[in-house]
């Protein structure tokens, strides 16, 4: 069977399994719904499944999509396994934000809420400023990028952590909370407006999955096989970019989505950008929203955030990834 | 097929490679050689496009490479660079099928492509180890690989960056013969190389650099019967006559 085939079949099985987690995980939850009272659009069960856990639920299938999505992008042009969307810095400069935004108290600004203002303004910042001092002769060198970007992390962590230690009693709780990464019902305006940005970037990207091929073997053998490097490489860091910065805006940093699920697409099923892209997408999404229903009876009634489960599982297969690597 | 004119490219303020001029036509098998820093691969980037020349113009069929896109150009175009990372899960497969990027404009290829990239797997003998993953090859499969990439792109000009450097002498032997092949097929090749004794056995022109520009251009039959361009490399090396009438390079 030739990989058309095959790929064909995994993207639709991944997509399938994208639409199941969207249809069966909001009705998993400390409290069991009352299936003949949802049908009949009663209260309190209608209201919980569509209020909260629906739109809990789709968050969390967007945002894992997002980072796995991300991850894909940046592992094929850094040519690094280890690289996520947060390599570059964004998710600290966007935590960073959204920290501050939280010690000062601040609600709202412009009708958005401060938290995702000053976490879009902090990935922002990071971005400008991490590309800059990388540019040579317009040119982008790779590592320029990451030691700027692990220079840049190191910088931001430690103004969250001034933050934190100069802020009261109850902004730091809501800061130490924010900095694990979680999913939240959402109200459904800036849930579309999250999802249709996630799906647009994600068709831009994945349209161009034959030359992210190309650019993972190297961008002398991407330019010499008729691949336009510098627009891709452009366009890829800053797509990329948006979408963990958009992510961690609403979510927190959410560990591990962006390493791990690239990582067992490309060793499961192919490394054929065409399949891998699409299938890490809706598995990315499937295994976040997967993490947080887990966290919500797996304590219940307390909640384990999304981002504690998913940096519990994938903290082993990193290390796992990094014994077989050496 | 090929004209550099007055080709220049400079690393900042250092010059690398100045007042490069030839031209080069259809059926030829160029070794271009020199020392360490000749700015050999240099030229190979510009020629490939990967660099743009300060100075000068480099054409080919007749229309400047500035004016090409990089689909045209890498349809006429192919290089195959010094190194090349593999580290990703890819088969030998999917990287031959790399090559096909430039002609193919559906997302998944044709039977063309496959054909395409059945010819040169064959050509470049790597047909048997077509699903094999391309990190667990031996140096000299994997050269073949990247060969048989260059060659479904179906180029008019093939550039290769010192394509036998990490070969055994029977694969080095093997790859010079299939450029030759590729050349006498109507290919222009230009083959970085290190090698004197492959060039003259194989190659059908020498070009050697040495300070920044173009030393030596001779056919292969007059320098097999010169030893003026030899010091370019090194005062250590002298032309062997053999008893069949071969002329070898050896040092002394």
């Amino acid at each position: 069977m030739t990989l058309d085939v095959r790929g064909r079949r995994w993207v639709l099985w991944s997509a399938a399994a994208f639409i199941a987690a969207a249809l069966l995980l909001p009705f998993v939850g400390p409290s069991p719904l009352d299936l003949s009272r949802v049908w009949a659009r009663e209260a309190p069960d209608w209201s919980i499944l569509v209020q909260l856990r629906l739109s809990r639920t789709l968050l969390g299938l967007f945002a894992g999509a997002a980072l796995a999505l991300g991850g894909c992008v940046f592992q094929a042009m850094l040519r690094d396994a280890l690289a996520t969307p947060y390599t570059l810095g964004v998710s600290t400069g966007a935590s960073l934000g959204a920290v501050l935004a939280i010690a000062l108290n601040w609600q709202a600004i412009g009708g958005v809420s401060a938290i995702w203002a000053g976490a879009m303004a902090g990935a922002a910042c990071v971005l400008f400023f991490v590309l800059g001092t990388s540019v040579r002769q317009q040119e982008i060198s790779p590592f320029g990028l990451l030691l700027a970007g692990v220079a840049t992390n190191s910088v931001c962590s430690a103004l969250i952590l001034l933050v934190y230690g100069l802020s009261g009693m109850g902004a730091s709780f809501a800061i130490a909370r924010w900095l694990i990464g979680s999913l939240d019902a959402i109200d459904y305006g800036p849930l579309a407006v999250f999802m249709a940005t996630v799906t647009l970037l994600a068709i831009l990207i994945v349209r161009q999955a034959r030359a992210w091929n190309l650019i993972a073997m190297g961008e002398e053998w991407a330019g010499t096989r008729g691949a336009d490097v510098r627009q891709l490489m452009r366009f890829g860091y800053i797509s990329g970019s948006v979408l963990a910065a958009i992510t961690v805006a609403v979510t927190g940093p959410i560990g591990f989505i962006g390493l791990v699920v690239p990582h067992l697409v490309r060793a499961r099923l192919t490394a054929d950008g065409r399949v891998l892209m699409p299938c890490a997408f809706f598995l990315g999404g499937v295994l976040l929203a997967s993490c947080d229903a887990l966290g919500r009876v797996v304590l219940a009634p307390a909640e384990v955030p999304a981002g504690a489960i998913t940096a519990c599982v994938g903290g082993p297969y990193l290390i796992w990834l990094v014994r077989r690597r050496t | 097929m090929l004209s550099l004119r007055d080709v220049g490219w400079r690393a900042g303020p250092t010059p690398i490679v100045e007042r490069v001029t030839f031209e080069a036509g259809a059926g030829e098998f160029i070794a271009l050689t020199g020392r360490n820093g000749a700015g050999k691969s240099t030229l190979l980037d510009l020629i490939a496009g990967l660099r743009a020349p300060v100075q000068g113009d480099i054409a080919v069929n007749g229309r400047s490479l500035a004016q090409w896109t990089p689909l045209e150009r890498a349809r006429a175009v192919s290089h195959l660079p010094q190194t090349v990372h593999v580290q990703s899960p890819v088969t030998v497969d999917q990287l031959v099928m790399m090559g096909r990027y430039p002609h193919a404009d559906r997302w998944f290829e044709s039977e063309e492509d496959r054909l395409a990239v059945e010819a040169s797997m064959a050509a470049c003998g790597c047909l048997e180890f077509r699903d094999r993953r391309v990190t667990t090859l031996s140096g000299g499969e994997r050269q073949r690989v990247l060969l048989a990439a260059c060659l479904a792109q179906r180029p008019k000009v093939l550039l290769l960056d010192e394509p036998a450097a990490f070969l055994d002498i029977d694969q080095q032997l093997n790859c010079f013969d299939l450029l030759k092949r590729q050349a006498e097929a109507g290919v222009l090749c230009i083959a970085v190389s290190h090698d004197l004794n492959l060039a003259l056995g194989f190659c059908t022109r020498l070009i050697v650099l040495a300070g920044r520009t173009i030393a030596c251009d001779l056919a292969v039959p007059d320098a097999v019967n010169r030893t003026d361009w030899l010091p370019y490399f090194s005062t250590r090396l002298e032309r062997v006559m053999t008893s069949d009438g071969r002329a070898r390079i050896c040092y002394r």
